[in-house]
């Protein structure tokens, strides 16, 4: 028997409660799905599930038997990952991402140093959303990538994570422009440009608190993307646009906007590698490392700071 | 409205406030039912404490205990927390009903364990297999579920919990390592409660009132700032998790169980729009089983 084929078919079904449903989502008919899970059943001598007219439900003895099943299927799909690159020779396959604000002069540091640590080896880099990647990573369309912080980190392993301070482009003359280094509550009274919400919610409420938390919280959020278009805001209405110094907000020989550091606790993209749990080798290593090092050479990331204070509420219900 | 409409919505509304949900929705009289993920497993957390409080009542029904017997809690040896019998300093003697008042109204984790101590892990268990509970289980205390959070955090303690490595080797956030269930078992379990199957309707009148009298107004509650609509709850809480299930009740009679269960991106302790989406997706799920 099959006993891997076997495992996807109960953790389908197991997972989506469904017959048909599962079929559909192993692209498969519904008649052998049922057959195979009663082949499993006679294989182990444990009934999986209870089935009634309406609905299958796992049993107690599934239960138990889920979590090796998952972890079983992910070391296979290691072991085939490692086959095809082992397969391959030198000449295997990395399927590795990036998010979209790294910069150009990043990525190619990224490159080379991979190529150091890994030479021969191909590199499949994509560009994608920090979402992007961790949809990848679990459908297994995705080995290694660089993510945002903060997201869902369930299931995965982290690299190192990285600040890339953010600093805050301003129109040339505007007073702030003084300052070798600019508070944020020195930016009350401007609108903020910053990325649609729906891009990274999670980044942008974490952005909006830090602002928040400094001592400026904008009247106006202007939703945008792109260096012309925040270039545009910070020129004609009032408006300031944060990024980090490496972001190419501002473009040599530039006679109408001027970036400035940011004073203080400074908010931060924060990054770092990552890739699913159990599936790291030594070439998704390099490409972690490699990443790092790129962040940290050209585009002034450092490692986190000390964490600031943390007052835990009642409401928080646990307590260390 | 659909299901696959209803499952839309909430999707939206729980990406909208940076989380991952599931929920179940049930209508306790009728079993029309709406969800998203409900048969996967979850973290309890201290949504676990219901299934205490049930075994405790069905002990009591049985005759193997007296809720009004008294329980001594001397300051020494109280499971940490920052609320009831946990906070307090000095020793305090009270009955086991009012310790069950006291860990389902504040999460109380030092009452959770004194009534724990007094009927066993394997009660709980009991307790939740009888009701049908399949994918429900109690493998430690509370205070043994906050020691291996302190384990795995190391010497940075709380502090900690908010760097994303310590959040992706916590024991206590990995349903397969700590106390767990699925949004439908719970859904189920409250339904028991509400319908006085769990336990006769004097001890199923007594649960209810304890369940009405939580105070935390920021999570199930939020979602329907109606007066004359009675919420009855029990939150859970972990770094990054937020929890809560409970029993909304309408003056027409119409009475829905739900099972909110989220995971936060963020690793930051306060976070207002995370807890304020269990009501939302709450009250989304409540509306579509009204719907005419």
């Amino acid at each position: 028997m099959d006993l891997v084929r076997h495992l996807e078919c109960f953790v389908a079904v197991a997972e989506e409660s469904h017959f048909g449903r599962a079929a559909v989502r192993l692209g498969m008919a519904q008649p052998p799905l049922s057959q195979r899970i009663q082949r499993l059943e006679k294989e182990l001598g444990v009934r999986l599930f209870e089935r009634t007219s309406r609905q299958v439900t796992i049993t107690e003895a599934g239960t138990l038997l889920l979590g090796e099943a998952r972890e079983l299927l992910a070391r296979a799909e290691a072991l085939r990952t490692a086959a095809r690159r082992i397969r391959d020779g030198e000449s295997g396959l990395l399927r590795a991402a990036l998010s979209p604000d790294i910069s150009g002069e990043t990525v190619a540091a990224l490159l080379a140093g991979f190529r150091r640590r890994h030479a021969g080896l191909e590199l499949e880099l994509h560009e994608l959303t920090t979402a992007q990647q961790l949809a990848g990573f679990a459908a297994h369309e995705l080995d290694v990538g660089l993510i945002h912080h903060p997201c869902d980190v369930t299931g995965l392993e982290l690299g190192p994570v990285l600040r890339r301070d953010l600093g805050v482009l301003l129109p040339r003359g505007a007073p702030q422009t003084e300052l070798d280094e600019v508070p944020l509550a020195a930016l009350t009274g401007y609108d903020l440009v910053l990325f649609p919400r729906a891009d990274a919610p999670a980044v942008y409420d974490d952005l909006l608190t830090a602002c928040a938390r400094g001592g400026y919280t904008p009247a106006a959020v202007r939703h945008g993307q792109g260096a012309g278009f925040a270039r545009g805001l910070v020129l004609s209405s009032g408006a300031v646009a944060l990024g980090p110094r490496d972001s190419r907000l501002v473009t040599p020989g530039d006679q109408d906007v001027v970036w400035r550091p940011l004073a203080g606790a400074a908010p931060a993209w924060r990054h770092s590698a990552a890739w699913p749990k159990g599936r790291g080798d030594a070439a998704v290593g390099a490409f972690a490392d490699a990443a790092t090092h790129a962040l940290r050479t050209t585009a002034g990331a450092h490692s986190e700071t000390p964490a600031r204070p943390l007052h835990l509420r009642p409401a928080s219900e646990y307590w260390l | 409205m659909t299901d696959t409409a209803t499952a839309a919505r909430l999707d939206a509304a729980f990406a909208d406030a940076g989380v991952t949900g599931w929920l179940h929705a049930v209508d306790v009289d009728s079993g029309t039912q709406v969800g998203v993920r409900a048969d996967q497993p979850v973290c309890t957390a201290s949504v676990h404490k219901l299934c205490v409080l049930v075994t405790l009542h069905e002990l009591a029904a049985a005759g193997a205990l007296d809720l009004t017997e008294q329980v001594e809690c001397p300051p020494d040896g109280r499971t940490p927390g920052p609320t009831g019998l946990a906070a307090m300093l000095d020793p305090v003697r009270l009955s086991l009903r009012d310790t069950a008042f006291l860990m389902m109204s504040v999460s109380d984790n030092t009452a959770a364990d004194l009534l724990l101590r007094r009927v066993g892990l394997d009660a709980v268990n009991r307790t939740a297999a009888r009701l049908g509970l399949t994918r429900t289980r109690a493998v430690h205390g509370f205070g043994e579920m906050l020691g291996t959070m302190r384990e795995d955090a190391g010497p940075g303690g709380a502090r900690a919990l908010a760097d994303p490595h310590v959040i992706t080797r916590l024991r206590a956030l990995d349903p397969a390592r700590t106390n767990r269930s699925t949004p439908r078992d719970m859904t189920r379990l409250l339904g028991a409660v509400w319908r006085d199957e769990a336990a006769p309707p004097e001890y199923g009148a007594a649960m209810r009132r304890i369940m009405g009298l939580q105070v935390w107004p920021h999570r199930l509650a939020s979602g329907f700032p109606f007066d004359d609509v009675h919420v009855a709850g029990k939150t859970g809480s972990l770094p990054t998790l937020r929890n809560e299930v409970g029993v909304v009740e309408y003056p027409d009679g119409g009475r829905y169980a739900v099972a909110v269960f989220t995971r936060t991106a963020h690793t930051a302790a306060v976070l207002p729009a995370a807890d304020a989406v269990i009501g939302t997706a709450a009250r989304i799920a409540v509306d579509a089983l009204r719907a005419p």
